[in-house]
């Protein structure tokens, strides 16, 4: 048996070696998420100088406000239809691909890659792609006028939110998913053939139920991601326009804040959009999480 | 007898190959073209080592390996080009295979259920063959939850439920303990006894092939090296490749000269008396040696090396002309302390072998 002590004879070493990690993830995350909560209980003058304790005062103002819901409501649609179709795609390629390929290192990699990308590249890639005078959608506005306008349309600038974002999703989840497909033994795609399951039916009665896993993994970061991310798409492609129909929390957040300098309303929405991921992650965990069949 | 055993021994069915050959490029052929008949109800054991092409021939008579060429008969149907489940074959994996997310019963069920059964009809059937295996109380388990020997009798109700007109194996105890797998063995072949499927089971020991088969079917680099029951490749080995690969020790083969009347050995010691003339190769069972007695053939004198006692007898190696001779000799004799031995070959236990082709040459000794 190997013990502890054997891997670290001094008990400051373990310490020292997490201490970098820790240190950034206190200074970065630990630090603001705690000042915002503890902002959401003061009034905050905007260019400093003493707040005033005010207690529950910045959330009854802010959950009584209609533009918040409205924004609430928008992160939802985008968190459930982006984060559906950034697994799904990927989940069809997947399985699509795992009929033949053997991913070489070299192709795994430079399909990762592109989740390296910054958003803000990839929202300044889609404002062009999708611009209705010189993007792909160019010449269905040249045959029916006016069709495609995601700068006056609600909808049609959602829906480049949307495709961006699911673009962006689409390399790191195909991977995933991929190596889950590509780690069902052989012979279990054999036994279900003999037991004359044709390819459609194994799809659903083997090789979905195995990877379940894996899809429970990029399920949980897709939901969590979709409502923070979508901040540099927002920023470089819509502006949170037309008329406030891109305006999720998050960019809600950053212009109450930075362009409003209502700083104690800013922090009382990222404290309540926080709460309401670790609540999202959790009922994943407590809902999906128990059934799924680790064992292989 | 119950109303599965009587189903697939109705069902069994003969396999018959002609010509079939496998190769995944011209410079790899795996299987030249190979012409054999198993008999209907017939427990056949395929037995090589790795990368003879025996699990390739198994994969394709299941239908889960392209043929190259020639036909596969099931019964009179030609199968080469159907799908896997048109065969009517069942098959057990080396790893079992189980579906890990399937209870024991749903694993068992799973073909039937494919197949649109009943659902009634279906948790009849699985009920009897659960039964018959000893897996009643563990229906509702999952694979995960049930131990190798229990997992192995999974993957064979499996395959028997659907009552299947050949059973196919490839490798199923090599997963196993040795315990575990002697008691397999004995189940294995008490479920054949009951159910006579014609089953084909693929495996590299030479202990589960001799106490397995109707007949072995032992393969050498795709080519079959000789098809009989294994009394008779005990005892007939058709060349020194069967000769070596059966038996535990396997057969010593010896290189010997002919002079035209006797027959010596490397060191010039005469082991034999044969009308032949050019070098040849003899074999003789460890367990057919004399050591200090009087036998038929002609006194030759070896050095001990090491001696290995199992209990039940004990595994003598002398050097004879500068090779290793294993000998196999009752439990306790006493030969401890000597360097020499007397060694005696009857010559009616000798095996004559071609030196060039490693065939054997029946009658050539004027012996079997």
């Amino acid at each position: 048996m190997t013990s502890e002590s054997t891997l670290f004879s001094n008990r400051w070493l373990p310490i020292l070696l997490v201490a970098p990690f820790m240190l950034l993830i206190v200074l970065f995350f630990y630090v603001p998420i705690f000042q915002a909560f503890y902002w959401s209980f003061f009034l905050e003058q905007p260019f400093g100088g003493g707040s005033i304790f005010v207690g529950l005062d910045n959330f009854a103002r802010v959950l009584s406000d209609r533009e918040f819901w409205q924004a609430g409501w928008r992160t939802i649609v985008f968190m459930v239809t982006a984060s559906s179709l950034a697994v799904l795609i990927p989940l069809i390629l997947a399985v699509a691909a795992d009929r033949k390929i053997r991913l070489s290192l070299p192709a795994r990699n430079v399909l990762v890659w592109p989740k390296g990308v910054a958003g803000a590249s990839i929202g300044v890639v889609f404002a062009f792609v999708f611009n209705p005078f010189v993007g792909i959608l160019a010449p269905l506005n040249k045959a029916f006028p006016g069709i495609w306008a995601p700068g006056i349309d609600g909808t049609d600038a959602f829906i480049t939110l949307i495709a961006a974002h699911v673009w962006g999703g689409i390399p790191f989840n195909f991977v995933i998913l991929l190596a889950g497909l590509q780690s069902i033994p052989r012979t279990m795609h054999q036994a279900a053939a003999m037991d004359g399951a044709g390819p459609w039916r194994r799809i659903f009665d083997v090789q979905l139920p195995l990877i379940m896993p894996q899809l429970f993994l990029t399920l949980v970061l897709e939901f969590t991601e979709s409502v923070t991310s979508a901040f540099a798409l927002i920023d470089t492609i819509t502006h949170g326009g037309p008329g406030g129909a891109t305006t999720l929390l998050v960019y809600k957040i950053y212009k109450d804040g930075f362009s409003g300098y209502d700083l104690s309303g800013a922090s009382t929405q990222t404290a309540i959009l926080m709460v309401f991921v670790i609540l999202l992650t959790a009922a994943q965990f407590l809902f999906l999480g128990r059934r799924i069949n680790y064992e292989r | 007898m119950n109303a599965i055993d009587t189903a697939i021994r109705a069902a069994a069915a003969s396999i018959t190959v002609k010509g079939l050959t496998k190769a995944y490029d011209p410079q790899t052929v795996v299987i030249p073209p190979m012409d054999v008949e198993l008999k209907a109800g017939e427990f056949t054991v395929v037995l090589g080592p790795s990368g003879c092409g025996k699990s390739t021939l198994l994969q394709m008579i299941a239908g889960l390996e392209r043929v190259s060429g020639g036909k596969i008969l099931i019964g009179a149907r030609e199968v080469q080009d159907l799908e896997p489940k048109h065969r009517g074959c069942a098959m057990v994996f080396q790893n079992y295979a189980l579906y890990p997310h399937m209870s024991v019963f749903e694993n068992m069920a799973y073909s039937l259920k494919v197949a649109g059964m009943a659902k009634a009809e279906r948790a009849e059937r699985v009920t009897a063959v659960a039964k018959m295996l000893g897996l009643a109380d563990y229906l509702h388990r999952k694979p995960g939850q049930l131990s190798g020997g229990q997992r192995q009798r999974v993957a064979i109700g499996r395959a028997i439920v659907r009552e299947p007109g050949v059973l196919l194996f490839d490798e199923p105890l090599s997963n196993l303990d040795a315990q575990l797998r002697h008691d397999m063995r004995v189940e294995l072949a008490d479920l054949h006894r009951r159910i006579g499927a014609t089953t084909v089971f693929v495996t590299h020991d030479q202990v589960e092939a001799m106490t397995l088969a109707d007949r072995i079917l032992i393969l050498n680099k795709g080519r079959i090296e000789q098809f009989d029951t294994p009394k008779a490749i005990y005892h007939h080995p058709a060349s020194v490749f069967v000769a070596k690969f059966i038996g535990a020790p396997p057969m010593n083969i010896l290189a010997v000269t002919g002079d035209g009347s006797t027959l010596r050995l490397a060191d010039g010691q005469v082991v034999a008396n044969a009308p032949l003339t050019g070098a040849y190769q003899i074999g003789i069972r460890p367990e057919d040696i004399v050591v200090d007695g009087k036998a038929d053939g002609h006194a030759v004198k070896a050095a001990l090396r090491f001696r290995e006692d199992l209990g039940s007898h004990s595994v003598l190696a002398a050097d004879l002309g500068g090779s290793i001779v294993r000998i196999a000799t009752p439990f306790g004799m006493d030969i401890a302390d000597r360097l020499e031995l007397d060694l005696n070959f009857p010559t009616s236990r000798l095996h004559l072998f071609d030196a060039a082709t490693g065939r054997a040459m029946p009658g050539a000794l004027g012996a079997h």
